[in-house]
């Protein structure tokens, strides 16, 4: 019963910060079709920058998420007037995965040059400590990835429900004709959400860092994880992501104490495979309606 | 058959013929002969996954040959490296030597990084009966092949690593011997072999495993793992890791404030200028791993190896990776032969080495007829924030102690 309880914290605890990065990939997702499979690369390369801030200016990493952010802000709405925003058409969704993979081979490629190989840490000083509750042992660093990964995402839900901006995103993730129609910029509003969708990915960069080494090839692990975790929870679908990152977390650390750690990974895969049988648009999708 | 496609086939054929002429006229023109540098050829990863060790090992290999030209070279003849980016794939790197042999006509070919690249690459050079000296390929997917044409020029085969460690806690006294045992592993042909010879020497000495298993290398949390390590509180912990699990077994180690009396990770804490600043460095003291090399080595060569390094690349003797002694060791092997058989014709350069003992900064190798070299790795431990061989007693600088200190001491 220990082992179960002692797996079920760490496993909400990490699917707090994949829900932070799956967020930004489900937004993207929602409003313009557009999978980002560099979300990966782009948590790596925020992790990096956090890295970099911690280890050259001692900026510490939770702080450094007030840096990281809005420069990958910047970067993402960068991205997508470049990148993405010219992918129009019936196609659109299949060549955005191809620019953005050329994008997360670019960042791995431009990462391997500057900072090489080796795996990196950010280790501040309070990195080792943890508390002792009822006998259960809980991070420090990793409580606090989770409450910095709840508070953004409540923030970013705020955005969403409680701004003009934030209507306009749902109306466009809605119906984007019809919100054209009512006077929505939709390219101001793509644009905009990309580098939110990258800046989410930004601040769940600065704290990986902390709790896992990493090196430049760490974003295809991610990948996975994040795309089935979007898939789980419904493409489009902030709730959804938030969920299913949170059910991926709490199975994979009980198979691992349970059954094994070599299932662990796998186990998720079952559940989402066998989830999608029944409920193919995933736990909180939609299902299309074709007129 | 319409004119276009005939047009076509033309084309193809034209292009064709003048590859063919193209091919000749390059495969003629380079011969081998006495006269002019020895050529030798080497696939190298200096881009891609293995981009850091393969720029190490590249490090040593010039080294040695400016260091070997600077005394005249070698039976008189000065020493060319030719040396070609194989971006950490198996493919390239057995095309590299393939092109090599028969394109460049080099006299002799060298090994590149990791078992993955050599055992592809020794099967080439084995083919055209080149010898394989090799710094690098030391695990079962190369000797599994049963080549006579591979050497390594390291004390052991990566199997073996873990042995020193393992008879050492066989030969303590029952009183402070652990009794029981954990064994975390990744699925990884350098890892988990380790850890299971460990296990059936420690088993067979009476040692009870309480916990084992492995884990696939997209493993990042090893939360989960250690946490049901501590539930059954080994006194020793055996890890067959590579360097970020091993980082990450540590860390999550601190964070559960489970500090078993003995930890032996097979990589990570060899690493002395990564592993502190991965998982602090107050935690380091008294973990176990192994190596092949250390820079205060007193092995055949090394003080000037080390003191030509650094003259050469600048930094610390203790930021020297292994991988650049290794490729240095492959050079000093090719020195001893030429001086003991005044040649460097691979026939007789292969019939030579799997006699007598080749003196080398890795130690004194000899080896099987497989290739496997017959000494024994180093272990070394953390010992005031030091990396220092403790075993075996000939070569070790200071004696292991126990049990580990808590994590932070």
């Amino acid at each position: 019963m220990h082992e179960l309880v002692q797996a079920i914290i760490l496993g909400i605890l990490v699917g707090g910060i994949y829900a932070l990065m799956a967020s930004g990939l489900t937004l993207v997702f929602g409003i313009m079709k557009v999978i980002n499979v560099a979300q990966g690369a782009l948590v790596i390369l925020a992790a990096y920058l956090s890295y970099a801030l911690f280890s050259h200016l001692h900026i510490d990493p939770f702080l450094s998420i007030l840096i990281v952010t809005p420069a990958m802000f910047v970067l993402g709405v960068a991205v997508q007037l470049v990148f993405v925003r010219s992918l129009r058409g019936p196609d659109g969704s299949e060549l955005s995965l191809l620019v953005t993979w050329a994008l997360a081979l670019g960042i791995e490629g431009v990462l391997s040059v500057i900072f090489k190989t080796n795996f990196r840490v950010t280790s501040p000083s309070y990195a080792d400590n943890s508390w002792s509750i009822f006998g259960y042992q809980v991070s420090e660093v990793r409580v606090l990835a989770f409450v910095a990964s709840a508070v953004l995402l409540l923030a970013l839900s705020l955005l969403l429900t409680r701004t003009r901006f934030g209507r306009a995103v749902r109306a466009t993730v809605q119906n984007p004709t019809a919100a054209t129609l009512l006077g929505v910029d939709a390219n101001r509003v793509q644009t905009l959400s990309f580098g939110l969708g990258v800046s989410m990915a930004a601040a769940a960069g600065a704290v990986y860092g902390v709790i896992y080494p990493f090196n430049p090839g760490s974003h295809y692990d991610l990948i996975s994880r994040l795309l089935s975790i979007v898939v789980l929870g419904g493409l489009g679908s902030l709730g959804g992501a938030v969920f299913a990152a949170l059910a991926m977390g709490v199975i994979e650390a009980i198979v691992a104490v349970k059954i094994s750690p070599v299932w662990s990974s796998f186990s998720f895969f079952v559940v989402l495979i066998t989830f999608l049988l029944v409920r193919p648009q995933g736990i909180f999708g939609v299902r299309e309606r074709v007129l | 058959m319409t004119r276009k496609t005939l047009a076509r086939l033309a084309a193809l054929s034209g292009a064709a013929a003048l590859a063919a002429v193209v091919a000749a006229a390059g495969s003629a023109a380079p011969t081998k002969g006495s006269a002019g540098p020895i050529k030798i050829g080497i696939s190298l990863s200096l881009s891609g996954d293995f981009s850091d060790p393969g720029k190490f090992a590249q490090q040593g290999y010039k080294l040695w040959a400016n260091t070997v030209n600077a005394k005249g070279g070698i039976l008189g003849r000065k020493v060319q490296l030719i040396i070609q980016d194989d971006a950490s794939s198996p493919t390239q790197a057995a095309t590299n030597y393939q092109n090599f042999i028969t394109k460049n006509k080099v006299d002799l070919v060298f090994g590149p990084f990791s078992t993955l690249l050599t055992a592809p690459s020794a099967a080439v050079a084995n083919r055209y009966g080149y010898a394989f000296i090799e710094p690098a390929g030391g695990g079962p997917a190369v000797f599994d092949q049963k080549l006579h044409n591979v050497f390594f020029t390291q004390p052991a085969p990566v199997v073996e690593s873990g042995d020193v460690f393992a008879k050492w806690i066989i030969s303590l006294p029952k009183s402070v011997r652990p009794k029981t045992a954990a064994y975390p592993a990744l699925d990884d042909p350098f890892s988990s072999p380790i850890a299971d010879r460990m296990r059936g020497m420690l088993e067979k000495a009476g040692i009870k495993t309480v916990y084992k298993t492995i884990y696939a290398s997209e493993t990042v949390d090893m939360t989960p793992i250690i946490s049901k390590i501590a539930a059954a509180k080994p006194d020793l912990v055996v890890g067959g890791t590579q360097a970020g699990d091993g980082y990450s077994i540590v860390k999550a180690m601190v964070q559960a404030k489970f500090s078993p009396k003995f930890l032996f990770l097979s990589n990570g804490p060899n690493s002395p200028g990564e592993f502190p600043s991965k998982v602090g460095a107050k935690n380091v003291n008294g973990i176990f791993s192994a190596s092949d090399w250390f820079p205060q080595a007193k092995t055949p060569g090394n003080p000037a190896f080390v003191k030509a390094y650094l003259k050469a690349y600048g930094g610390t003797a203790a930021a020297i990776d292994p991988g650049s002694a290794e490729a240095y060791a492959v050079g000093q092997v090719v020195e001893a032969l030429a001086a003991r058989i005044h040649s460097i014709d691979n026939k007789k350069v292969i019939a030579a080495l799997h006699s007598g003992t080749w003196p080398t900064v890795e130690g004194t190798l000899h080896w099987n007829a497989i290739g496997e070299p017959q000494g024994q790795e180093l272990l070394m431990e953390w010992q005031g924030g030091k990396l220092n061989p403790v075993l075996p007693a000939g070569v070790a600088t200071s004696k292991p102690t126990y049990p580990k200190p808590g994590w932070g001491k």
